[in-house]
């Protein structure tokens, strides 16, 4: 569906990407996480075709998306993180948008939109930034687009919004959409993202399932000293050490994706090895 | 890659009407504000006249004057903002995000921007010129006012700005100031997508630079590449002479001349419409 390819990208002299290789599935929702300013942003701007790459290939549903075609946008939706609405009435605003794409349900949208409370009579200009996103998130799920790019979507919602964004988007995943979803607010996300894809440095860092880190990594905490040695990586709490173990024994645990983060960017290296270890066997 | 293509992806009714009702939706304030304003500007520019010259204060030459600076100063303002969404990021997103193609694009920009726009001018400017002429005429009438040394002040004519009919016969010529205001608006709308900040100053600026250019191209480095003594004419002329009936004129060939005219004339406008199709195909946010 999304397919990355050598991927190199610069702000003038500063290198984003370096050869950076990515394949995308559909039916599933991706994490991107990465430090500020190591090019989220830039990578679904560059999948959304508002950037060109300076060299390698994206191919976004058999679309060149630097061309731009009426036909590509109509299937590839960007929430960016900051957004421009224009100061009219949201009913209006959805009816003249809403021409543009084919497979556009009023119905999903109207049905979002009550999910979230949004006061759909009313003015975009006299709305909340929460609820402008809101509504922009509605919509991004009413076009019925084959990818859906969000950037930073949890950022000024509230915590009962931001539950309902769980909701809404776990109910938008569908076989033929697939919902890339960029965020450093990781703790939003747990239980919807099913891959998590870290990059640093112009290149992935990290790239697993959900599935796959459940079956390789044990999260627990624990006061065994002896554990806390053999830990991937460790935090004290006061309710005892948080560790991110080598899952040897099959048990099952619940991925800590905050923390799972910290140790990639600490010792990703490590990590990695450990899966690709266990994929060789 | 199995791309999508076809005429669909450039062009299609449906979609350019559906960008027409948007654009509208989005400027419909901005641009309704503005008549009153064109129009207020207008009359207090008519009425200040009419204070000051207390004989024929809207002739027919002044009328033509006003009208060609208040389009050239308008629609090039105008004109500046026409892509103006490239000066923030967030807009520039919104805008590219629109399932439309840059040719769909592009021509809802130049349809409002050079065809409703001049419609729109024209009927401003006469509901304020007609009845304004009308009225100074009426003024003039009642208070039987003379020129100096007796001559009666005549009513002034309203300037037909389609055929100059009313002004100096040599000054008929009304199509050429159009085609020149098109290629200077033109320009100002390619500045509006390649100046994302201060496109009117930046464009004015970038045509100026240009102008002084071709006038230092023209005079400094043809001039020295000629015998002695021409020096720069109208066009494409170099004329050297004495002031007598003793000239000399170089002139390209007439081929050449009349392939420029015509360039200069009816090439413009269209040569930055396109590369302002290009432009908007090649923007990055």
């Amino acid at each position: 569906m999304v397919t990355i390819h050598n991927l190199h990208f610069s702000y003038r002299s500063k290198p984003v990407f370096k050869g950076l290789s990515l394949h995308l599935e559909p039916g599933h929702i991706y994490g991107l996480l990465g430090r500020n300013g190591m090019g989220k942003s830039t990578l679904l701007r560059s999948i959304a075709g508002f950037l060109f790459p300076q060299q390698g290939e994206i191919g976004v549903l058999g679309h060149r998306p630097g061309r731009r075609q009426p036909a590509f946008l109509q299937r590839v939706f960007l929430l960016p993180e900051d957004f421009y609405l224009p100061p009219m009435e949201l009913r209006r605003w959805v009816t003249l948008h809403s021409t543009f794409y084919p497979k556009f349900s009023s119905e999903q949208f109207y049905k979002a939109a009550t999910g979230f409370e949004l006061p759909v009579d009313g003015r975009l200009d006299e709305m909340s930034y929460g609820q402008q996103k809101k509504a922009l998130i509605c919509f991004a799920l009413a076009t019925n687009a084959n990818v859906l790019l969000l950037d930073e979507p949890t950022n000024g919602l509230d915590i009962v919004s931001k539950g309902q964004f769980r909701k809404v988007m776990a109910g938008a995943l569908a076989e033929d959409r697939c919902i890339i979803i960029s965020t450093h607010q990781i703790k939003d996300l747990e239980n919807l993202i099913d891959r998590i894809t870290i990059i640093d440095e112009g290149k992935i860092l990290f790239d697993q399932t959900i599935d796959a880190i459940a079956e390789r990594l044990l999260f627990r905490l624990s006061y065994d000293p002896e554990e806390v040695a053999r830990a991937l990586y460790a935090e004290s709490s006061f309710r005892g050490n948080a560790l991110i173990l080598p899952n040897t024994g099959g048990e099952e645990s619940r991925p800590d994706l905050e923390m799972l983060y910290k140790a990639v960017m600490l010792h990703g290296e490590r990590l990695n090895k450990l899966f690709s270890l266990k994929s060789t066997r | 890659m199995k791309a999508q293509s076809g005429i669909n992806q450039h062009f299609s009714m449906s979609r350019w009407s559906a960008l027409l009702a948007l654009h509208w939706a989005d400027n419909r304030k901005r641009y309704l504000l503005a008549l009153p304003a064109m129009m207020g500007l207008l009359l207090v520019w008519y009425c200040f006249l009419t204070i000051m010259d207390r004989f024929d204060p809207l002739d027919e030459g002044m009328q033509q004057v006003t009208y060609i600076s208040g389009l050239l100063v308008v629609g090039c303002l105008y004109a500046s903002t026409i892509f103006a969404e490239f000066d923030s990021k967030a807009k520039a997103i919104a805008w590219l995000s629109v399932p439309a193609s840059a040719l769909e694009k592009l021509l809802c920009g130049l349809l409002f921007g050079v065809v409703v726009f001049f419609v729109v001018y024209n009927v401003v400017f006469y509901l304020v010129d007609i009845p304004m002429v009308r009225l100074t005429n009426e003024l003039i009438a009642r208070q039987h006012r003379v020129w100096p040394g007796g001559y009666s002040v005549g009513p002034s004519k309203i300037y037909n700005v389609f055929t100059g009919k009313g002004d100096d016969p040599m000054d008929q010529r009304y199509h050429l100031y159009l085609l020149s205001y098109l290629a200077i608006q033109a320009a100002f709308v390619l500045g509006s997508i390649y100046f994302t900040r201060y496109a009117f100053i930046k464009t004015a600026v970038a045509l100026l630079l240009f102008v002084l250019f071709f006038t230092i191209f023209q005079s400094r480095i043809i001039e020295r590449a000629l015998p002695g003594g021409f020096r720069r004419g109208p066009f494409f002329d170099w004329i050297k002479g004495d002031g007598t009936l003793n000239v000399k004129i170089i002139r390209i060939s007439p081929l050449i001349e009349t392939a420029l005219g015509f360039l200069l004339l009816y090439g413009i406008p269209p040569v930055f419409w396109i590369t302002t199709y290009f432009r908007i195909k090649e923007k990055e946010v």
